[in-house]
């Protein structure tokens, strides 16, 4: 305690050498603070998204051939089929819904304003797939498959741009479509509003405009009878593994080539991910630990100072009875508290910056973590650096004999 | 009545190798210091009267013979046990003070008890008390730059004095000082004496002969004469 006090004092009485040799460690403890938490926050908000598309999904696209041995790459666009979506749908007991899946750009028109849309032509089933809920009106349904029936659900910020603040229920948006060298316009009738989702991976419902799957690949995509995707859902997220076999089994008994067909699930991006961001945080916060590197060799090179300043004083302490491991320890507390009171300081700073990137970047919901474990972390380190970088000044000092330090001028 | 040797140097013979040249700075030197005793150890510089002294004091080791103290030989003591004897059994007054700056007198004079273990109440009341002995009660709390040089040698007395030695070793503590303050410490050294403690003191100062009852004339890293005045 006595050697505590003492060692404050000291450091007290230097002020300005005090800080600016705290400098270092403080740049790298808050560095490191900020690095971690804003990587953590950009993890679990990358994580957030992905995972908003619901932790069961599968997307099942087409593979492609070639593009080795001197062969093209070519997309297989027209491998998937109806014919595949009604086969997992009766095949694979863990599918709770599947639908098939063409997606577009159009124009739309109402009245004097335009925008463009994708158009989403799918199953009833995709509504439960992607967790789609309705603000008014009803969703597409079975029967308007079988009527190829001329109705839409439409997004947030698509009703937004058409219909401005006017109920877009029971209005009719007329679409442009190009066949050959003319251009045809479908009217299709409002029946459902979606309520605002923003971003699902790579859906983001509020510019979709959403109706029958029959209705688009009979009269406004040529498809040739073929599906871009086709979209599944598990009945729980614990069968995703078993859905994913599932599927694979009764894709791979109709094509016989596991190259011509991709599954995709929200875990595998997700594994994906992670990795990525899981090495981008490492190196990050390795770059912040070499500024604690750098930090704890400025402290050594401040307390080489220190002792052959102090030579005197050491030699004074020395001839009135101070040991060897006295001395010691009054230099290895004082670079320990010095990267102490930094580490401190250090993970304040880191703290509010880290809030303040928050704020900063609000546009993009980053939710910053300062975690108790790289806290723990930065502190232990800026302390362990302290005490390994003073204890080469402090055994340096404790070996000074009495009376060459008290010569020393 | 036959007083015993607080501190005896037997044989002792100190040589510095400074680069090629080497210097014997104490040769084949013998001493007993008896207790009770004042000591003045004169000589002109370099013969030799520095080095007594730090051996003297255990803050340097001989090359060669033996240094007792209390009877007990330190020529194998540990670093922590040659610490020990400085701190409880020597005390020291150095020609330049050596007072830390950073401290006021109180902590300063308090500073050996530090090394002795002594709890910092403790420590601020003997400070204290010492400090009032040597004249400088109403001067505890100021720092060595605010004291003129005869204040801070009484602080550095006063710091010799923590732990109540039975020893105190002067390296020319009048050396910075002019004849009033001289006179001051000169007064405080005989007081000591008086109360029984054994003084020792190096010095060119010839005023200082009459001061001590043993004088010891070194020249050339050898004992020249010894006068006994009692």
């Amino acid at each position: 305690m006595e050697l505590f006090m003492e060692s404050l004092r000291s450091l007290y009485a230097n002020k300005l050498r005090t800080f600016l040799s705290m400098l270092g460690i403080i740049i790298g403890v808050t560095a490191m603070i900020a690095v971690v938490s804003i990587g953590q926050g950009a993890t679990a908000s990358i994580t957030e998204r992905i995972s908003s598309l619901g932790s069961n999904v599968f997307m099942i696209s087409p593979g492609y051939s070639g593009g080795s041995s001197g062969r093209a790459y070519v997309n297989l666009s027209d491998v998937l089929t109806k014919k595949d979506v009604e086969n997992i749908k009766m095949l694979c007991p863990n599918i709770k819904g599947v639908s098939p899946l063409i997606q577009q750009r159009f124009s739309l028109k109402y009245g004097t304003n335009n925008t463009s849309s994708q158009i989403y032509a799918i199953y009833p089933d995709f509504f439960q797939i992607l967790n789609l809920d309705l603000e008014s009106g009803r969703k597409i349904n079975q029967e308007d498959i079988d009527d190829y029936a001329k109705v839409g659900v439409i997004g947030k910020d698509i009703a937004n741009d058409l219909f401005g603040t006017e109920n877009p229920l029971g209005k009719t948006v007329y679409m442009t479509v190009s066949v050959g060298n003319t251009n045809k316009t479908i009217p299709i009738q409002i029946v459902g509003a979606l309520v605002q989702t923003g971003s699902k991976l790579i859906y983001n419902p509020d510019k979709m405009l959403i109706i029958p799957f029959t209705t688009a690949e009979g009269r406004i995509v040529n498809t040739r009878g073929s599906v871009s995707t086709i979209l599944a859902s598990a009945i729980s997220p614990e069968v995703s593994e078993r859905v994913y076999l599932e599927i694979d089994q009764v894709l791979y008994m109709r094509l016989h080539d596991s190259t011509k067909y991709s599954i995709t699930s929200q875990d595998s991006i997700l594994g994906a991910v992670s990795e990525v961001t899981g090495i981008m945080n490492l190196f990050l916060g390795s770059i912040a630990a070499i500024s604690l590197l750098v930090g704890g060799i400025g402290i050594m090179n401040i307390m080489l100072v220190s002792v052959s300043e102090r030579t005197r004083e050491i030699g004074i302490k020395k001839a009135l009875g101070a040991t060897r491991k006295r001395i010691l320890m009054e230099f290895l507390i004082e670079s320990v508290m010095i990267t102490f009171i930094a580490g401190l300081l250090g993970i304040l700073l880191g703290t509010a910056l880290s809030k303040m990137v928050e704020i900063a970047a609000s546009a993009y919901a980053l939710k910053t973590q300062v975690t108790w474990d790289s806290v723990i972390i930065a502190f232990g380190t800026a302390s362990l650096i302290g005490l390994f970088f003073g204890i080469y000044p402090a055994s340096k000092a404790s070996k000074l004999s009495p009376l060459e330090a008290l010569r020393y001028e | 009545m036959g007083k015993s040797a607080v501190l005896s140097l037997r044989k002792i013979w100190k040589i510095y190798e400074m680069g090629d040249v080497r210097v014997n700075a104490l040769r084949d030197f013998s001493l007993d210091i008896l207790e009770g005793d004042y000591m003045v150890v004169m000589g002109p510089s370099g013969s030799g009267k520095s080095t007594f002294l730090q051996i003297t004091g255990c803050l340097d080791k001989p090359t060669q013979g033996e240094v007792l103290i209390d009877g007990v030989n330190t020529s194998n003591m540990t670093d922590n046990q040659l610490a020990a004897i400085r701190n409880k059994k020597l005390g020291f007054v150095f020609q330049s003070f050596n007072l830390l700056s950073k401290m006021t007198a109180q902590e300063n004079s308090a500073l050996p008890l530090i090394y002795s273990g002594v709890s910092r109440k403790k420590r601020m009341n003997r400070a204290k008390e010492l400090l009032e002995q040597v004249g400088l009660g109403d001067r505890i709390r100021h720092r060595p730059n605010e004291l003129s040089g005869g204040q801070q040698q009484r602080v550095a007395i006063a710091r010799a004095l923590a732990n109540d030695p039975p020893v105190v070793l002067a390296d020319e503590p009048t050396g910075n000082l002019d004849s009033k303050s001289s006179e001051e410490i000169l007064n405080i050294l005989k007081t000591l004496h008086e109360s029984g403690k054994t003084i020792i003191v190096v010095t060119h100062d010839p005023d200082m002969i009459h001061q001590g009852n043993t004088v010891v004339h070194i020249l050339d890293g050898q004992i020249e004469k010894i006068e006994r005045k009692s």
